[in-house]
């Protein structure tokens, strides 16, 4: 009998460890050692809200707060699975503004934070930013908004001066103040100095397209982009500027993109606020690079929703915990220490925004740029297959741009390959 | 007194067979954490992706059945079946050479005259261990697309235009099959030493005796003893180069481009970046089948062989 004890003991320790596994990460709520209960949070990249977290649990003793970090990829990855499984979500999880398009018919699957009081606080937010979060009827709030990547345009002065035009931001910015210009431009960079305009056709080709009212898909997720003229012409934009020889080869992200910023081998880069840290990263002792308006309005890129999983028990908690944590005083805060770009326009009017200059971009207010960028953002819907339509444009506008791929059939091969990956949806 | 007897050896053989049945509870419970894991890991999630095959779900709403058009839509998509022979030009491109090198790389490593013999070894099977990442990330800038990228600066002192890898159709595979070349040509170099060094010094003195040159030797000695470990080796690597998916999936950072996508790599966009879980089980499946082709006219050739060298005996 002792024998068999200890076997079925043996097994049985066996099965917990199998056991352990799944339910590790399913710690919502049931984690707590006795006294108050912990809300678990994931974030991803470097927001700063840990010592948020700390702050937060100071003033609000009873609130016990679990934040945890994790590699952007691997955290969508790990939240998509926990949502499906249907259990192992945290209370609260960060989601990139391009994956949330992924989860906009899995409404079950999330708080509405309608219910939990969000209507009280939208209009501290960018109606752009806050549209992005809701569903496409507007009856569902997933996830409210932390900081934004409004775009604005990074200029090397030194390529510019050699192409005869003004280096002040603010004139620079008068002269190139349309797209037409702005393609005036692309040639006489191009003749004067030998150097591409942009460092590749995927960030020009995304600020002229931002620019558009719809994109790829309407709000009742039809795609519509072979009609869509403002796509076509964003397109033929590119196309024309790969043909002026003014559109470089270097992808986003590889060694000569970085090696291009520090060297100055393009005049502008077409970028997000983020896009500061990478440009003082990879060219850390330039002192040409400078920030002003793009011609004809701004786009986002990049930015997170903080969500609230359905099967969280303390909805109402964490729901307290994120209003604090992204309003606009918090943002302020998370600005100053992360460089975290605030969506709520009343953090502008602040002082230290106000105020706020960046030596390496020639000491003027970067901030302020993007601020005027972020009021110009157009209210897009995106939809759930947004990036793979993305994809296949890029596709053919690289075939253009390094195989010599003729325009008008790349972008229908293009349209082609987009109807067929769309039918498996 | 005779009554409780009875019972006595009653009760005993009751006890004795269930003790035998306990032995047997517990044998089944002693090997139940691997069937246990399995039935989790490895048979569940292959019955579930046959199941799927035949639905549309994107991983977060309703599964609805689909009958076989998961199928249609997968054989009528160009991309499908520029996946399957992209993978097969790699798989040859990158298996073919490297196996030619592993033997010859191997017979140089066992011959007697070589001196730092282990250093050598280590070195040879050291890209084996290297994460597949860091080698993904090391090939995509030796393949630069940029001028001064390694093979294109090589290239230039020729006079040839710098190509752009990712986008080439033969700058794609070579640049992918080379990956998996470095990365294996390691490991089958051992597994060929490991063959050779069990070869039994004997025969080579004979043939020495008897004249037999060097290449000879290598024909009629190496190759023979050695076709166990070159049946297992081509084995390994037909399977192996069906399923490549890192090496691509990283050389293009992210955006899967026609020139050098896998099927596997066809069927993780599907899954993993579009959630069209659907049509990526039913690609799995096809794979499957093939493999499963590939795999049994391994067996028949391998059976083939092993009668053939039963009848010389």
């Amino acid at each position: 009998m002792k024998k068999l004890w200890k076997t079925s003991i043996l097994a049985g320790s066996a099965m917990a460890i199998l056991a352990g596994c799944s339910s590790d990460e399913s710690g919502s709520g049931s984690g707590s050692g006795g006294g108050s209960e912990t809300i678990d949070m994931w974030v991803f990249g470097t927001t700063g809200y840990e010592e948020l977290a700390e702050k937060y649990m100071e003033e609000n003793p009873d609130v016990k707060i679990n934040v945890q970090s994790t590699e952007m990829g691997d955290h969508h990855n790990n939240l998509f699975t926990a949502l499906s499984a249907g259990q192992g979500a945290p209370d609260i999880a960060m989601i990139e503004v391009g994956e949330i398009e992924r989860y906009r018919e899995a409404q079950d699957r999330f708080a509405n934070l309608y219910d939990l009081g969000a209507k009280d606080v939208q209009g501290d937010y960018l109606e752009w930013v806050w549209n992005v979060g809701q569903s496409a009827d507007g009856e569902f709030m997933f996830g409210l908004p932390t900081d934004i990547g409004p775009t604005a345009m990074y200029y090397r002065k030194d390529v510019v001066e050699e192409a005869g035009y003004p280096t002040d931001p603010a004139e620079l910015a008068a002269s190139l103040n349309t797209w037409e210009a702005y393609s005036q431009f692309a040639k006489d960079v191009a003749e004067k100095t030998g150097k591409p305009v942009v460092d590749n056709a995927e960030l020009i080709f995304n600020a002229k397209r931002d620019q558009a009212d719809e994109h790829y898909f309407n709000r009742d997720n039809e795609l519509i982009v072979e009609d869509n003229a403002a796509i076509r012409e964003a397109y033929d934009y590119t196309v024309s500027l790969i043909e002026e020889g003014a559109v470089g080869n270097m992808p986003l992200w590889t060694p000569e993109w970085g090696q291009g910023m520090a060297e100055g081998s393009y005049a502008t880069l077409l970028g997000p606020a983020w896009m500061q840290g990478v440009v003082k990263g990879n060219a850390p002792d330039s002192d040409q690079w400078m920030i002003t308006t793009m011609p004809e309005g701004a786009g986002n890129w990049g930015g997170s929703y903080l969500t609230i999983s359905e099967e969280s028990d303390q909805q109402e908690e964490a729901y307290a915990f994120i209003e604090w944590l992204v309003s606009p005083e918090t943002q302020l805060e998370s600005f100053k220490d992360m460089g975290l770009f605030p969506s709520t326009p009343a953090t502008y009017e602040q002082d230290e925004f106000i105020n706020y200059t960046d030596d390496y971009f020639g000491g003027i207010n970067t901030a302020a740029v993007f601020a005027e960028a972020a009021e110009q953002v157009k209210d897009v819907y995106k939809g759930r297959n947004y990036l793979l339509v993305q994809g296949e444009i890029m596709t053919a506008l690289n075939n253009v741009l390094s195989s010599g791929g003729d325009p008008d059939k790349e972008w229908d091969d293009a349209m082609e390959r987009i109807k067929q990956r769309l039918e498996r949806e | 007194m005779v009554s409780n007897s009875e019972k006595y050896t009653e009760k005993k053989v009751k006890r004795s067979m269930s003790q035998e049945k306990r032995n047997s509870i517990a044998g089944y419970l002693f090997v139940s954490p691997f069937f246990i894991l399995f039935a989790i890991f490895g048979l569940f999630p292959m019955l579930f992706s046959f199941y799927l095959a035949f639905f549309k779900w994107n991983g977060l709403g309703e599964m609805t059945f689909n009958g076989i058009n998961n199928f249609t839509i997968i054989f009528n998509d160009p991309i499908f079946w520029k996946s399957i022979y992209n993978t097969v030009v790699i798989g040859l491109l990158g298996t073919v050479p490297q196996l030619i090198v592993a033997f010859l790389l191997a017979y140089a490593l066992n011959a007697q005259a070589l001196r730092f013999k282990n250093t050598f070894r280590v070195a040879i099977f050291m890209p084996y261990v290297t994460s597949i990442v860091a080698v993904a990330i090391l090939f995509s800038i030796i393949f630069n697309s940029q001028s001064f990228g390694l093979v294109n600066s090589i290239l230039g002192v020729f006079g040839v235009d710098p190509i752009v890898f990712t986008q080439s159709e033969w700058g794609a595979k070579i640049a992918i099959a080379t990956m998996i070349f470095w990365r294996w040509v390691g490991y089958n170099t051992i597994i060929y030493l490991a063959g050779m060094q069990s070869i039994s010094s004997d025969l080579y003195e004979a043939a020495k005796i008897d004249g037999a040159t060097l290449s000879q030797q290598l024909r009629y000695i190496t190759l023979p003893m050695l076709k166990p470990f070159i049946l297992f080796t081509v084995f390994m690597g037909t399977i192996g180069s069906l399923q490549i998916f890192t090496e691509p999936l990283i050389f293009f950072g992210g955006n899967l481009r026609e020139e050098g996508i896998t099927v596997v790599a066809y069927l993780y966009r599907d899954a993993f970046e579009n959630n069209f879980f659907g049509t990526a089980s039913a690609t799995a499946i096809v794979l499957f089948g093939i493999i499963m082709i590939f795999s049994v006219l391994n067996l028949l050739i391998t059976n083939r062989l092993g009668r053939g060298k039963a009848r010389k005996a």
